[in-house]
Protein backbone atom coordinates (compact mmCIF):
# COMPACT_ATOMS: atom_id res chain seq x y z
CA UNK A 1 0.00 0.00 0.00
CA UNK A 2 1.01 3.41 -0.18
CA UNK A 3 2.74 4.78 2.60
CA UNK A 4 5.75 6.39 1.22
CA UNK A 5 3.83 9.73 0.76
CA UNK A 6 5.48 12.81 -0.47
CA UNK A 7 6.04 15.48 2.34
CA UNK A 8 5.52 19.13 2.96
CA UNK A 9 7.94 19.88 5.24
CA UNK A 10 6.41 21.40 8.21
CA UNK A 11 5.93 24.79 8.65
CA UNK A 12 4.74 27.70 10.97
CA UNK A 13 0.96 29.04 10.48
CA UNK A 14 -1.47 31.69 11.80
CA UNK A 15 -4.30 30.24 11.64
CA UNK A 16 -7.91 32.51 12.89
CA UNK A 17 -10.53 31.28 14.46
CA UNK A 18 -13.51 31.12 12.65
CA UNK A 19 -15.52 28.53 14.27
CA UNK A 20 -14.99 26.29 17.55
CA UNK A 21 -18.30 24.59 19.36
CA UNK A 22 -19.57 21.29 20.48
CA UNK A 23 -20.57 18.74 17.77
CA UNK A 24 -21.35 15.94 19.49
CA UNK A 25 -20.94 15.14 23.57
CA UNK A 26 -17.46 16.21 24.46
CA UNK A 27 -16.71 16.58 21.34
CA UNK A 28 -15.52 19.85 19.29
CA UNK A 29 -15.35 21.18 16.11
CA UNK A 30 -12.71 23.85 15.41
CA UNK A 31 -12.84 25.51 11.98
CA UNK A 32 -9.60 28.02 11.38
CA UNK A 33 -8.89 30.51 8.42
CA UNK A 34 -5.65 28.32 6.80
CA UNK A 35 -5.15 29.44 3.19
CA UNK A 36 -1.16 27.46 3.22
CA UNK A 37 -2.25 24.48 5.31
CA UNK A 38 -5.71 24.10 3.37
CA UNK A 39 -4.08 23.38 0.30
CA UNK A 40 -1.08 21.80 1.70
CA UNK A 41 -2.44 19.25 4.16
CA UNK A 42 -3.60 15.62 3.05
CA UNK A 43 -6.43 13.29 5.01
CA UNK A 44 -4.30 11.74 7.85
CA UNK A 45 -1.90 14.39 7.98
CA UNK A 46 -2.08 16.24 11.44
CA UNK A 47 -1.24 19.39 13.13
CA UNK A 48 0.71 20.54 16.19
CA UNK A 49 -1.40 23.28 17.72
CA UNK A 50 -0.10 25.63 20.61
CA UNK A 51 -3.64 26.05 22.70
CA UNK A 52 -3.52 29.85 24.75
CA UNK A 53 -4.57 30.13 28.15
CA UNK A 54 -1.74 28.55 30.29
CA UNK A 55 1.39 30.09 30.18
CA UNK A 56 2.89 26.73 32.78
CA UNK A 57 1.83 24.19 29.60
CA UNK A 58 3.43 24.40 27.12
CA UNK A 59 3.59 21.63 25.03
CA UNK A 60 1.47 21.61 21.73
CA UNK A 61 -1.27 19.34 21.09
CA UNK A 62 -1.55 17.42 17.99
CA UNK A 63 -4.57 16.98 16.17
CA UNK A 64 -5.42 15.30 12.67
CA UNK A 65 -7.45 17.37 10.49
CA UNK A 66 -10.89 16.18 10.15
CA UNK A 67 -11.78 18.25 7.08
CA UNK A 68 -9.88 20.22 4.10
CA UNK A 69 -11.53 22.86 2.50
CA UNK A 70 -8.74 24.50 -0.18
CA UNK A 71 -11.35 26.57 -2.07
CA UNK A 72 -12.32 28.12 1.24
CA UNK A 73 -9.26 28.11 2.76
CA UNK A 74 -10.41 26.37 5.73
CA UNK A 75 -9.35 23.65 8.26
CA UNK A 76 -11.32 21.26 10.07
CA UNK A 77 -10.72 19.81 13.72
CA UNK A 78 -13.06 17.56 15.25
CA UNK A 79 -11.26 17.35 18.79
CA UNK A 80 -12.67 15.22 22.28
CA UNK A 81 -12.22 17.08 25.51
CA UNK A 82 -10.39 14.92 27.21
CA UNK A 83 -7.64 16.76 29.60
CA UNK A 84 -6.55 20.27 30.11
CA UNK A 85 -5.13 21.21 26.73
CA UNK A 86 -8.14 20.40 25.03
CA UNK A 87 -10.65 22.11 27.72
CA UNK A 88 -8.32 25.49 27.55
CA UNK A 89 -8.83 24.77 23.12
CA UNK A 90 -12.88 23.76 23.46
CA UNK A 91 -12.55 27.75 25.15
CA UNK A 92 -10.74 29.78 22.76
CA UNK A 93 -12.95 32.01 21.55
CA UNK A 94 -13.76 33.25 17.56
CA UNK A 95 -11.18 35.36 15.96
CA UNK A 96 -8.13 33.88 18.05
CA UNK A 97 -5.11 33.45 16.44
CA UNK A 98 -3.78 29.89 16.81
CA UNK A 99 -0.44 29.51 16.43
CA UNK A 100 -0.32 26.04 14.47
CA UNK A 101 2.64 23.74 13.27
CA UNK A 102 1.99 21.68 10.01
CA UNK A 103 1.40 19.86 7.73
CA UNK A 104 2.51 16.76 10.26
CA UNK A 105 3.57 13.39 9.47
CA UNK A 106 2.15 11.75 6.05
CA UNK A 107 -1.92 10.78 5.01
CA UNK A 108 -3.46 7.48 3.99
CA UNK A 109 -2.18 7.96 0.47
CA UNK A 110 -3.82 6.67 -2.53
CA UNK A 111 -6.26 3.97 -1.95
CA UNK A 112 -7.73 1.65 -4.86
CA UNK A 113 -10.39 -1.26 -4.82
CA UNK A 114 -13.22 -0.88 -2.31
CA UNK A 115 -11.97 0.37 1.18
CA UNK A 116 -13.18 -0.44 4.68
CA UNK A 117 -13.10 2.43 7.22
CA UNK A 118 -13.11 1.66 10.98
CA UNK A 119 -12.78 4.46 13.53
CA UNK A 120 -13.99 4.57 17.40
CA UNK A 121 -14.30 7.63 19.14
CA UNK A 122 -12.50 10.52 18.24
CA UNK A 123 -10.86 8.50 16.09
CA UNK A 124 -13.28 9.03 13.40
CA UNK A 125 -11.98 12.56 12.57
CA UNK A 126 -8.93 11.57 10.03
CA UNK A 127 -11.69 8.48 9.26
CA UNK A 128 -13.97 11.26 8.18
CA UNK A 129 -11.34 13.58 6.52
CA UNK A 130 -10.35 10.17 3.92
CA UNK A 131 -14.17 9.49 3.69
CA UNK A 132 -14.16 12.73 1.89
CA UNK A 133 -11.03 12.68 -0.53
CA UNK A 134 -12.57 8.66 -1.24
CA UNK A 135 -16.25 10.64 -1.81
CA UNK A 136 -14.88 13.12 -4.56
CA UNK A 137 -12.62 10.47 -6.25
CA UNK A 138 -15.10 7.95 -6.97
CA UNK A 139 -13.45 5.34 -4.73
CA UNK A 140 -16.32 2.81 -2.97
CA UNK A 141 -16.16 2.29 0.86
CA UNK A 142 -18.54 0.96 3.66
CA UNK A 143 -17.50 2.55 7.48
CA UNK A 144 -18.04 0.59 10.95
CA UNK A 145 -17.81 3.33 13.26
CA UNK A 146 -18.14 2.98 17.43
CA UNK A 147 -18.67 5.38 20.57
CA UNK A 148 -19.92 4.83 24.02
CA UNK A 149 -23.13 6.30 23.49
CA UNK A 150 -25.64 7.62 21.28
CA UNK A 151 -24.86 11.07 22.47
CA UNK A 152 -20.84 11.05 22.31
CA UNK A 153 -21.68 9.21 18.43
CA UNK A 154 -19.54 11.51 16.26
CA UNK A 155 -18.94 11.08 12.00
CA UNK A 156 -21.97 9.31 11.02
CA UNK A 157 -24.10 11.97 9.32
CA UNK A 158 -20.72 12.99 7.60
CA UNK A 159 -19.64 9.73 6.05
CA UNK A 160 -22.91 9.08 5.05
CA UNK A 161 -22.91 12.25 3.28
CA UNK A 162 -19.46 11.20 1.82
CA UNK A 163 -20.93 8.83 -0.16
CA UNK A 164 -20.66 5.50 2.07
CA UNK A 165 -21.96 2.48 0.87
CA UNK A 166 -22.84 1.30 4.44
CA UNK A 167 -22.60 2.65 7.74
CA UNK A 168 -22.63 0.12 10.93
CA UNK A 169 -23.11 1.73 13.68
CA UNK A 170 -21.80 0.12 17.06
CA UNK A 171 -22.44 1.61 20.89
CA UNK A 172 -20.72 0.81 23.92
CA UNK A 173 -24.28 0.86 25.75
CA UNK A 174 -26.18 -0.08 22.78
CA UNK A 175 -28.34 3.69 22.04
CA UNK A 176 -27.61 3.36 18.51
CA UNK A 177 -26.77 0.77 15.84
CA UNK A 178 -25.16 -2.62 17.80
CA UNK A 179 -24.43 -3.04 21.06
CA UNK A 180 -20.58 -3.74 21.53
CA UNK A 181 -17.37 -2.14 19.97
CA UNK A 182 -16.52 -0.84 16.78
CA UNK A 183 -14.79 -4.11 16.05
CA UNK A 184 -17.83 -6.30 16.05
CA UNK A 185 -19.01 -3.70 13.42
CA UNK A 186 -16.11 -3.91 11.57
CA UNK A 187 -16.06 -7.87 11.96
CA UNK A 188 -19.63 -8.08 10.30
CA UNK A 189 -18.41 -5.68 7.36
CA UNK A 190 -15.52 -7.38 6.94
CA UNK A 191 -17.38 -10.82 6.55
CA UNK A 192 -18.73 -10.09 3.24
CA UNK A 193 -15.94 -9.85 1.81
CA UNK A 194 -14.98 -7.71 -1.16
CA UNK A 195 -12.40 -4.67 0.64
CA UNK A 196 -8.95 -4.24 -0.79
CA UNK A 197 -8.25 -2.73 2.09
CA UNK A 198 -8.56 -1.31 5.58
CA UNK A 199 -8.07 1.94 7.04
CA UNK A 200 -8.72 2.17 11.15
CA UNK A 201 -8.04 4.41 13.60
CA UNK A 202 -9.36 4.69 17.37
CA UNK A 203 -8.31 3.48 20.81
CA UNK A 204 -4.68 1.31 20.61
CA UNK A 205 -7.02 -2.17 21.53
CA UNK A 206 -9.56 -1.16 18.72
CA UNK A 207 -6.66 -0.88 16.13
CA UNK A 208 -4.74 -4.18 17.43
CA UNK A 209 -8.19 -6.28 17.27
CA UNK A 210 -8.62 -4.35 13.91
CA UNK A 211 -5.17 -5.23 12.53
CA UNK A 212 -5.90 -8.71 13.77
CA UNK A 213 -9.18 -9.01 11.55
CA UNK A 214 -8.27 -7.87 8.51
CA UNK A 215 -4.68 -10.01 8.65
CA UNK A 216 -7.12 -13.21 9.10
CA UNK A 217 -9.31 -12.17 6.25
CA UNK A 218 -5.72 -11.31 4.47
CA UNK A 219 -6.35 -7.79 3.65
CA UNK A 220 -4.06 -5.15 3.78
CA UNK A 221 -4.69 -2.59 6.85
CA UNK A 222 -3.75 1.11 7.58
CA UNK A 223 -3.97 2.56 11.49
CA UNK A 224 -3.46 5.83 12.10
CA UNK A 225 -1.70 5.93 15.65
CA UNK A 226 -1.63 8.03 18.99
CA UNK A 227 1.55 9.04 20.81
CA UNK A 228 2.51 11.54 22.96
CA UNK A 229 4.62 13.75 21.14
CA UNK A 230 6.32 16.97 21.38
CA UNK A 231 7.78 18.75 18.13
CA UNK A 232 5.31 16.99 15.78
CA UNK A 233 8.24 17.49 12.98
CA UNK A 234 10.95 15.01 13.76
CA UNK A 235 13.25 16.62 15.53
CA UNK A 236 13.51 14.74 19.48
CA UNK A 237 12.62 11.21 18.95
CA UNK A 238 10.00 11.15 21.96
CA UNK A 239 6.54 9.51 19.53
CA UNK A 240 8.46 6.26 19.02
CA UNK A 241 6.49 3.25 17.38
CA UNK A 242 7.89 -0.13 17.43
CA UNK A 243 8.01 -2.05 14.46
CA UNK A 244 8.24 -5.69 13.70
CA UNK A 245 11.91 -6.50 13.44
CA UNK A 246 13.21 -4.15 16.46
CA UNK A 247 13.54 -1.24 14.07
CA UNK A 248 11.74 2.41 16.05
CA UNK A 249 9.78 4.49 13.89
CA UNK A 250 8.68 7.91 14.81
CA UNK A 251 4.71 8.34 15.19
CA UNK A 252 4.88 12.04 13.42
CA UNK A 253 7.61 11.62 10.57
CA UNK A 254 7.00 7.91 9.50
CA UNK A 255 3.31 7.73 10.63
CA UNK A 256 0.68 8.64 11.89
CA UNK A 257 -0.61 6.59 9.18
CA UNK A 258 1.43 3.15 9.53
CA UNK A 259 0.98 -0.21 7.96
CA UNK A 260 -0.86 -2.50 10.36
CA UNK A 261 1.12 -5.71 9.87
CA UNK A 262 4.51 -4.07 10.85
CA UNK A 263 3.44 -2.25 14.09
CA UNK A 264 4.48 -4.21 17.24
CA UNK A 265 1.02 -4.16 19.49
CA UNK B 1 22.12 44.46 12.56
CA UNK B 2 23.08 46.17 15.89
CA UNK B 3 26.96 47.76 16.42
CA UNK B 4 27.50 45.12 18.68
CA UNK B 5 29.84 42.09 17.94
CA UNK B 6 28.57 38.81 18.61
CA UNK B 7 31.03 36.18 17.44
CA UNK B 8 32.90 34.42 20.45
CA UNK B 9 35.43 31.64 20.92
CA UNK B 10 33.64 28.64 22.48
CA UNK B 11 37.15 26.49 23.51
CA UNK B 12 38.54 26.81 20.45
CA UNK B 13 34.81 26.39 18.19
CA UNK B 14 34.33 29.88 16.54
CA UNK B 15 30.75 31.09 16.89
CA UNK B 16 29.26 33.92 14.59
CA UNK B 17 26.96 34.25 17.88
CA UNK B 18 26.61 33.17 21.26
CA UNK B 19 23.51 30.84 20.34
CA UNK B 20 23.32 27.41 19.67
CA UNK B 21 21.19 24.11 20.03
CA UNK B 22 21.18 21.66 22.61
CA UNK B 23 21.68 18.20 21.72
CA UNK B 24 18.71 16.07 21.24
CA UNK B 25 16.30 18.84 20.68
CA UNK B 26 17.14 19.85 16.91
CA UNK B 27 17.66 16.23 15.37
CA UNK B 28 19.92 17.41 12.77
CA UNK B 29 19.26 20.69 12.17
CA UNK B 30 17.72 19.55 8.62
CA UNK B 31 14.45 19.30 10.51
CA UNK B 32 13.96 23.49 11.12
CA UNK B 33 14.79 24.43 7.79
CA UNK B 34 11.41 25.11 6.78
CA UNK B 35 10.90 27.47 9.93
CA UNK B 36 14.03 29.71 9.33
CA UNK B 37 17.52 29.16 7.76
CA UNK B 38 19.49 27.68 10.68
CA UNK B 39 23.04 29.00 8.91
CA UNK B 40 22.33 32.14 11.13
CA UNK B 41 23.32 30.39 14.30
CA UNK B 42 26.18 30.01 15.85
CA UNK B 43 26.00 26.35 16.22
CA UNK B 44 24.17 23.64 16.48
CA UNK B 45 24.97 20.33 18.71
CA UNK B 46 23.52 16.86 17.12
CA UNK B 47 21.97 14.32 19.02
CA UNK B 48 24.05 11.87 20.62
CA UNK B 49 25.22 9.22 19.08
CA UNK B 50 27.05 5.68 19.67
CA UNK B 51 29.31 3.56 17.98
CA UNK B 52 26.25 1.34 16.94
CA UNK B 53 22.51 1.83 16.82
CA UNK B 54 20.17 1.91 19.99
CA UNK B 55 17.15 1.33 20.14
CA UNK B 56 16.22 3.97 23.73
CA UNK B 57 13.37 3.49 25.81
CA UNK B 58 9.59 2.31 25.29
CA UNK B 59 6.48 5.21 24.66
CA UNK B 60 5.22 7.13 26.22
CA UNK B 61 8.78 9.20 26.36
CA UNK B 62 7.73 12.47 26.98
CA UNK B 63 4.78 14.31 29.60
CA UNK B 64 4.09 17.68 30.24
CA UNK B 65 4.51 18.78 34.12
CA UNK B 66 4.23 22.55 35.16
CA UNK B 67 6.22 24.79 33.40
CA UNK B 68 8.66 21.98 31.94
CA UNK B 69 8.51 18.71 30.01
CA UNK B 70 10.26 14.83 31.01
CA UNK B 71 11.53 12.74 28.50
CA UNK B 72 12.83 9.33 28.22
CA UNK B 73 14.04 8.42 25.07
CA UNK B 74 17.10 7.13 25.95
CA UNK B 75 19.61 8.05 23.68
CA UNK B 76 17.86 6.30 20.58
CA UNK B 77 20.24 6.77 17.63
CA UNK B 78 21.03 5.71 14.51
CA UNK B 79 24.58 4.95 15.50
CA UNK B 80 27.61 7.54 14.26
CA UNK B 81 28.25 5.59 10.58
CA UNK B 82 24.79 5.80 9.55
CA UNK B 83 23.62 9.06 11.03
CA UNK B 84 26.58 10.70 9.14
CA UNK B 85 25.64 8.62 5.64
CA UNK B 86 22.37 10.08 6.13
CA UNK B 87 23.04 13.36 7.37
CA UNK B 88 26.65 14.61 6.76
CA UNK B 89 26.24 16.11 3.40
CA UNK B 90 23.17 18.62 5.12
CA UNK B 91 25.88 18.83 8.23
CA UNK B 92 28.82 19.71 5.76
CA UNK B 93 26.39 22.48 3.61
CA UNK B 94 25.54 24.32 7.36
CA UNK B 95 29.09 24.06 8.47
CA UNK B 96 29.72 26.01 4.85
CA UNK B 97 26.81 28.54 5.85
CA UNK B 98 28.68 29.67 8.93
CA UNK B 99 26.94 27.27 11.77
CA UNK B 100 29.82 25.66 13.71
CA UNK B 101 28.59 22.00 13.92
CA UNK B 102 29.19 20.48 17.04
CA UNK B 103 28.87 16.38 17.15
CA UNK B 104 27.77 15.01 20.52
CA UNK B 105 29.53 11.34 21.59
CA UNK B 106 27.42 8.99 24.08
CA UNK B 107 28.44 5.48 25.26
CA UNK B 108 27.81 2.85 27.88
CA UNK B 109 31.49 2.67 28.87
CA UNK B 110 34.67 4.79 28.11
CA UNK B 111 35.65 1.88 25.09
CA UNK B 112 32.04 2.63 23.28
CA UNK B 113 32.93 6.78 24.13
CA UNK B 114 36.38 6.30 22.48
CA UNK B 115 34.65 4.27 19.44
CA UNK B 116 32.50 6.88 18.82
CA UNK B 117 34.50 9.61 18.57
CA UNK B 118 36.74 7.77 16.69
CA UNK B 119 34.48 7.09 13.97
CA UNK B 120 33.51 10.76 13.69
CA UNK B 121 37.21 12.25 13.77
CA UNK B 122 37.21 9.84 10.53
CA UNK B 123 33.81 10.34 9.11
CA UNK B 124 32.80 13.66 9.81
CA UNK B 125 35.64 16.54 8.47
CA UNK B 126 32.44 19.08 9.11
CA UNK B 127 32.44 19.00 13.00
CA UNK B 128 34.24 21.99 14.47
CA UNK B 129 34.13 20.11 17.67
CA UNK B 130 32.87 17.17 19.82
CA UNK B 131 30.78 17.24 22.67
CA UNK B 132 31.05 14.20 25.32
CA UNK B 133 27.63 13.56 26.87
CA UNK B 134 28.29 12.02 29.97
CA UNK B 135 25.41 12.82 31.94
CA UNK B 136 22.01 11.38 30.70
CA UNK B 137 19.89 9.99 33.21
CA UNK B 138 18.08 7.93 30.60
CA UNK B 139 20.65 4.67 30.23
CA UNK B 140 20.96 2.41 33.03
CA UNK B 141 24.32 1.15 32.16
CA UNK B 142 26.04 4.63 30.92
CA UNK B 143 25.15 8.24 31.19
CA UNK B 144 24.41 9.35 34.63
CA UNK B 145 26.85 6.70 35.99
CA UNK B 146 30.18 7.87 33.60
CA UNK B 147 29.47 11.52 35.19
CA UNK B 148 27.89 11.04 38.63
CA UNK B 149 31.76 11.52 40.67
CA UNK B 150 33.86 14.00 39.21
CA UNK B 151 36.31 11.03 38.97
CA UNK B 152 34.61 9.33 36.30
CA UNK B 153 33.87 12.49 34.10
CA UNK B 154 37.78 13.34 34.21
CA UNK B 155 38.77 9.60 33.31
CA UNK B 156 36.32 9.47 30.36
CA UNK B 157 37.90 12.72 29.24
CA UNK B 158 41.29 11.66 29.24
CA UNK B 159 40.80 8.60 27.80
CA UNK B 160 39.47 10.78 24.86
CA UNK B 161 41.44 13.67 24.96
CA UNK B 162 44.44 12.08 22.59
CA UNK B 163 41.58 10.29 19.88
CA UNK B 164 41.26 13.94 18.50
CA UNK B 165 42.80 17.46 18.03
CA UNK B 166 39.42 19.17 18.02
CA UNK B 167 37.53 20.84 20.61
CA UNK B 168 36.05 18.45 22.69
CA UNK B 169 33.25 19.37 25.22
CA UNK B 170 31.87 17.48 28.27
CA UNK B 171 27.88 17.68 28.93
CA UNK B 172 27.53 17.78 32.54
CA UNK B 173 25.27 16.28 34.89
CA UNK B 174 23.62 18.65 37.25
CA UNK B 175 25.20 17.63 40.28
CA UNK B 176 28.52 18.07 42.13
CA UNK B 177 29.45 21.35 39.58
CA UNK B 178 32.31 23.10 40.59
CA UNK B 179 34.85 19.27 41.64
CA UNK B 180 33.41 17.82 38.33
CA UNK B 181 33.90 21.33 36.57
CA UNK B 182 37.59 21.25 37.80
CA UNK B 183 38.31 17.60 36.87
CA UNK B 184 37.16 17.89 33.76
CA UNK B 185 39.71 20.91 32.90
CA UNK B 186 42.40 19.08 34.17
CA UNK B 187 41.90 16.35 31.84
CA UNK B 188 41.67 18.42 28.76
CA UNK B 189 38.12 19.39 28.27
CA UNK B 190 37.99 22.73 26.26
CA UNK B 191 34.73 23.83 27.68
CA UNK B 192 31.36 22.71 29.31
CA UNK B 193 27.86 22.01 28.50
CA UNK B 194 25.63 22.44 31.04
CA UNK B 195 23.14 21.35 32.47
CA UNK B 196 21.85 18.64 31.02
CA UNK B 197 18.13 17.49 32.10
CA UNK B 198 17.61 17.03 36.09
CA UNK B 199 16.51 13.44 36.79
CA UNK B 200 12.91 13.40 38.07
CA UNK B 201 9.37 11.91 38.64
CA UNK B 202 5.98 12.06 37.69
CA UNK B 203 3.12 9.30 38.99
CA UNK B 204 0.38 9.12 37.32
CA UNK B 205 -2.44 9.05 40.82
CA UNK B 206 -4.85 6.94 39.02
CA UNK B 207 -2.61 4.48 38.11
CA UNK B 208 0.25 4.88 40.56
CA UNK B 209 2.39 4.38 37.56
CA UNK B 210 4.71 6.67 36.04
CA UNK B 211 3.63 8.74 33.39
CA UNK B 212 6.32 7.45 30.74
CA UNK B 213 7.91 3.73 30.41
CA UNK B 214 10.38 4.38 33.10
CA UNK B 215 9.99 5.57 36.79
CA UNK B 216 12.82 8.61 36.47
CA UNK B 217 13.34 11.00 33.40
CA UNK B 218 14.99 14.25 32.47
CA UNK B 219 12.86 17.17 33.74
CA UNK B 220 13.78 19.88 31.26
CA UNK B 221 11.91 23.18 30.44
CA UNK B 222 11.29 26.67 32.09
CA UNK B 223 11.41 25.67 35.55
CA UNK B 224 14.80 24.32 35.36
CA UNK B 225 16.36 27.60 34.02
CA UNK B 226 17.53 29.04 37.01
CA UNK B 227 18.45 25.91 39.27
CA UNK B 228 21.02 26.04 35.53
CA UNK B 229 22.04 29.42 36.06
CA UNK B 230 22.99 28.93 39.50
CA UNK B 231 25.19 25.60 38.08
CA UNK B 232 26.80 27.67 35.23
CA UNK B 233 27.90 30.51 37.61
CA UNK B 234 29.32 27.91 40.13
CA UNK B 235 31.21 26.66 37.10
CA UNK B 236 32.81 29.78 35.98
CA UNK B 237 33.84 30.48 39.24
CA UNK B 238 35.11 26.74 39.54
CA UNK B 239 37.46 26.66 35.93
CA UNK B 240 38.31 28.73 33.32
CA UNK B 241 37.46 26.85 30.24
CA UNK B 242 34.31 28.68 28.68
CA UNK B 243 30.91 27.46 29.44
CA UNK B 244 28.16 26.82 27.22
CA UNK B 245 24.70 27.32 29.39
CA UNK B 246 21.80 25.38 28.77
CA UNK B 247 18.51 24.81 30.39
CA UNK B 248 15.54 26.29 30.20
CA UNK B 249 16.21 29.02 27.90
CA UNK B 250 12.65 30.25 26.00
CA UNK B 251 14.04 34.23 25.73
CA UNK B 252 16.63 36.75 24.68
CA UNK B 253 16.27 37.59 28.71
CA UNK B 254 17.18 33.94 29.97
CA UNK B 255 19.91 33.80 27.34
CA UNK B 256 21.20 36.62 28.78
CA UNK B 257 21.41 35.40 32.67
CA UNK B 258 23.27 32.92 31.46
CA UNK B 259 25.84 35.16 30.03
CA UNK B 260 26.36 37.34 32.68
CA UNK B 261 26.69 34.37 35.09
CA UNK B 262 29.85 33.30 33.06
CA UNK B 263 28.47 31.19 30.38
CA UNK B 264 30.36 32.23 26.46
CA UNK B 265 27.30 30.58 24.78
CA UNK B 266 24.21 29.32 25.33
CA UNK B 267 22.22 26.34 23.94
CA UNK B 268 18.31 26.16 23.15
CA UNK B 269 16.72 23.26 23.89
CA UNK B 270 12.95 22.09 25.12
CA UNK B 271 11.91 25.90 23.26
CA UNK B 272 13.02 24.09 19.71
CA UNK B 273 10.07 21.52 20.51
CA UNK B 274 7.69 23.72 21.35
CA UNK B 275 7.95 27.01 19.40
CA UNK B 276 10.36 25.79 16.69
CA UNK B 277 11.58 29.39 15.50
CA UNK B 278 12.67 30.03 19.34
CA UNK B 279 16.32 30.34 18.23
CA UNK B 280 16.84 33.14 15.56
CA UNK B 281 14.34 34.85 18.33
CA UNK B 282 16.22 34.42 21.08
CA UNK B 283 19.42 35.95 19.12
CA UNK B 284 17.95 38.83 18.10
CA UNK B 285 16.63 39.31 21.61
CA UNK B 286 19.84 39.00 23.09
CA UNK B 287 22.00 41.14 20.75
CA UNK B 288 19.14 44.09 21.67
CA UNK B 289 19.68 43.44 25.36
CA UNK B 290 23.83 43.67 24.55
CA UNK B 291 23.13 47.14 22.69
CA UNK B 292 20.83 47.91 25.62
CA UNK B 293 24.07 47.44 27.47
CA UNK B 294 26.35 49.90 25.85
CA UNK B 295 29.26 46.95 24.95
CA UNK B 296 30.37 46.72 21.33
CA UNK B 297 31.36 43.32 22.37
CA UNK B 298 29.33 40.32 23.75
CA UNK B 299 32.41 38.89 25.12
CA UNK B 300 32.57 42.20 27.56
CA UNK B 301 29.39 41.18 29.09
CA UNK B 302 30.70 37.04 29.72
CA UNK B 303 30.67 36.74 33.76
CA UNK B 304 29.64 40.50 34.52
CA UNK B 305 27.18 39.78 37.03
CA UNK B 306 27.55 41.64 40.04
CA UNK B 307 26.95 40.84 43.40
C1 LIG C 1 -1.10 12.23 15.40
C2 LIG C 1 -2.20 12.47 16.40
C3 LIG C 1 -3.45 12.89 15.95
C4 LIG C 1 -4.49 13.14 16.88
N1 LIG C 1 -5.68 13.55 16.39
C5 LIG C 1 -6.69 13.82 17.25
C6 LIG C 1 -7.93 14.30 16.78
O1 LIG C 1 -8.14 14.50 15.58
N2 LIG C 1 -8.91 14.56 17.70
C7 LIG C 1 -8.71 14.37 19.04
O2 LIG C 1 -9.61 14.62 19.81
N3 LIG C 1 -7.54 13.90 19.51
C8 LIG C 1 -6.51 13.63 18.66
N4 LIG C 1 -5.29 13.18 19.16
C9 LIG C 1 -5.14 13.02 20.61
C10 LIG C 1 -4.89 14.36 21.26
O3 LIG C 1 -3.63 14.85 20.85
C11 LIG C 1 -4.90 14.23 22.79
O4 LIG C 1 -6.17 13.86 23.20
C12 LIG C 1 -4.53 15.54 23.45
O5 LIG C 1 -3.15 15.81 23.25
C13 LIG C 1 -4.82 15.51 24.93
O6 LIG C 1 -4.34 16.72 25.50
P1 LIG C 1 -4.94 17.27 26.86
O7 LIG C 1 -4.00 18.31 27.37
O8 LIG C 1 -6.34 17.68 26.69
O9 LIG C 1 -4.94 16.00 27.77
P2 LIG C 1 -3.92 15.55 28.90
O10 LIG C 1 -4.36 16.17 30.18
O11 LIG C 1 -2.53 15.76 28.43
O12 LIG C 1 -4.23 14.00 28.90
C14 LIG C 1 -5.56 13.46 28.98
C15 LIG C 1 -5.55 12.08 28.41
O13 LIG C 1 -5.20 12.10 27.01
C16 LIG C 1 -4.06 11.30 26.76
N5 LIG C 1 -3.17 11.98 25.80
C17 LIG C 1 -2.47 13.11 26.00
N6 LIG C 1 -1.74 13.42 24.93
C18 LIG C 1 -1.97 12.47 24.00
C19 LIG C 1 -1.49 12.21 22.69
N7 LIG C 1 -0.58 12.99 22.08
N8 LIG C 1 -1.96 11.14 22.03
C20 LIG C 1 -2.86 10.33 22.63
N9 LIG C 1 -3.35 10.51 23.86
C21 LIG C 1 -2.91 11.55 24.55
C22 LIG C 1 -3.37 11.15 28.10
O14 LIG C 1 -2.64 9.96 28.19
C23 LIG C 1 -4.53 11.16 29.07
O15 LIG C 1 -5.11 9.90 29.18
C24 LIG C 1 -4.26 12.94 18.27
C25 LIG C 1 -3.01 12.52 18.71
C26 LIG C 1 -1.98 12.29 17.81
C27 LIG C 1 -0.64 11.86 18.30
C1 LIG D 1 13.51 15.29 24.00
C2 LIG D 1 14.87 15.59 24.53
C3 LIG D 1 15.98 14.85 24.10
C4 LIG D 1 17.26 15.12 24.58
N1 LIG D 1 18.33 14.40 24.13
C5 LIG D 1 19.58 14.70 24.57
C6 LIG D 1 20.75 14.04 24.06
O1 LIG D 1 20.68 13.20 23.16
N2 LIG D 1 21.95 14.37 24.58
C7 LIG D 1 22.09 15.34 25.56
O2 LIG D 1 23.20 15.62 26.00
N3 LIG D 1 21.01 16.00 26.03
C8 LIG D 1 19.77 15.71 25.55
N4 LIG D 1 18.69 16.42 26.04
C9 LIG D 1 18.92 17.49 27.03
C10 LIG D 1 19.05 18.84 26.36
O3 LIG D 1 20.12 18.88 25.44
C11 LIG D 1 19.23 19.94 27.41
O4 LIG D 1 20.46 19.75 28.07
C12 LIG D 1 18.13 19.95 28.45
O5 LIG D 1 16.89 19.66 27.87
C13 LIG D 1 18.02 21.29 29.19
O6 LIG D 1 17.76 22.36 28.31
P1 LIG D 1 16.27 22.89 27.99
O7 LIG D 1 15.59 23.11 29.30
O8 LIG D 1 16.47 24.15 27.20
O9 LIG D 1 15.62 21.82 27.19
C14 LIG D 1 17.42 16.15 25.55
C15 LIG D 1 16.32 16.91 25.98
C16 LIG D 1 15.04 16.65 25.48
C17 LIG D 1 13.87 17.48 25.95
S1 LIG E 1 7.34 14.40 18.18
FE1 LIG E 1 9.40 15.06 17.99
S2 LIG E 1 10.20 13.49 16.68
FE2 LIG E 1 8.08 13.02 16.72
Amino acid sequence: MGLVVARQTAGLHECEVVGNGPDAKGIFLLRMRAEGLSRALAPGQFVNVAVPGDATQILRVPLSCSGILPDEGLVEISYAVVGDGTRRLSEVPVGTSLGVVGPCGHGWGPIEGKALLVAGGIGAAPIVCEARRLGVEGVPFDAALGAQSAARLWGEAALARAGAGEVLVATDDGSAGIAGFATLAAERLLAKGGYSCVLCCGPQPLMAAVAGLAGKAGVPCLVSLERMMSCGFGACCTCNVSLVGGRQASCCMDGPVFDASEVVW
Amino acid sequence: MSGVSMAVDLGGIRMANPIGTASGTFGCGRQFEGFYDVGRLGAITTKGCSAEPWNGNPAPRVCEVTSGIMNSVGLQNPGVREFVAHEGAYLSGLAERGCAVICQVVGHSIEEYASALELYEELAPFAAGFEVNISCPNVAAGGLAMGSTPERAAEVMRALRPLTRRPVLVKMAPSRVPETARALEDAGADALSLINTIPAMSIDVRTRRSRLSRPTAGLSGPLVHPIAVRMVWEAHNAVGIPINGIGGVMSGQDAAEFILAGATTVSVGTANLVQPDSAPRILAELERWAESQGVHDINELIGAFEC
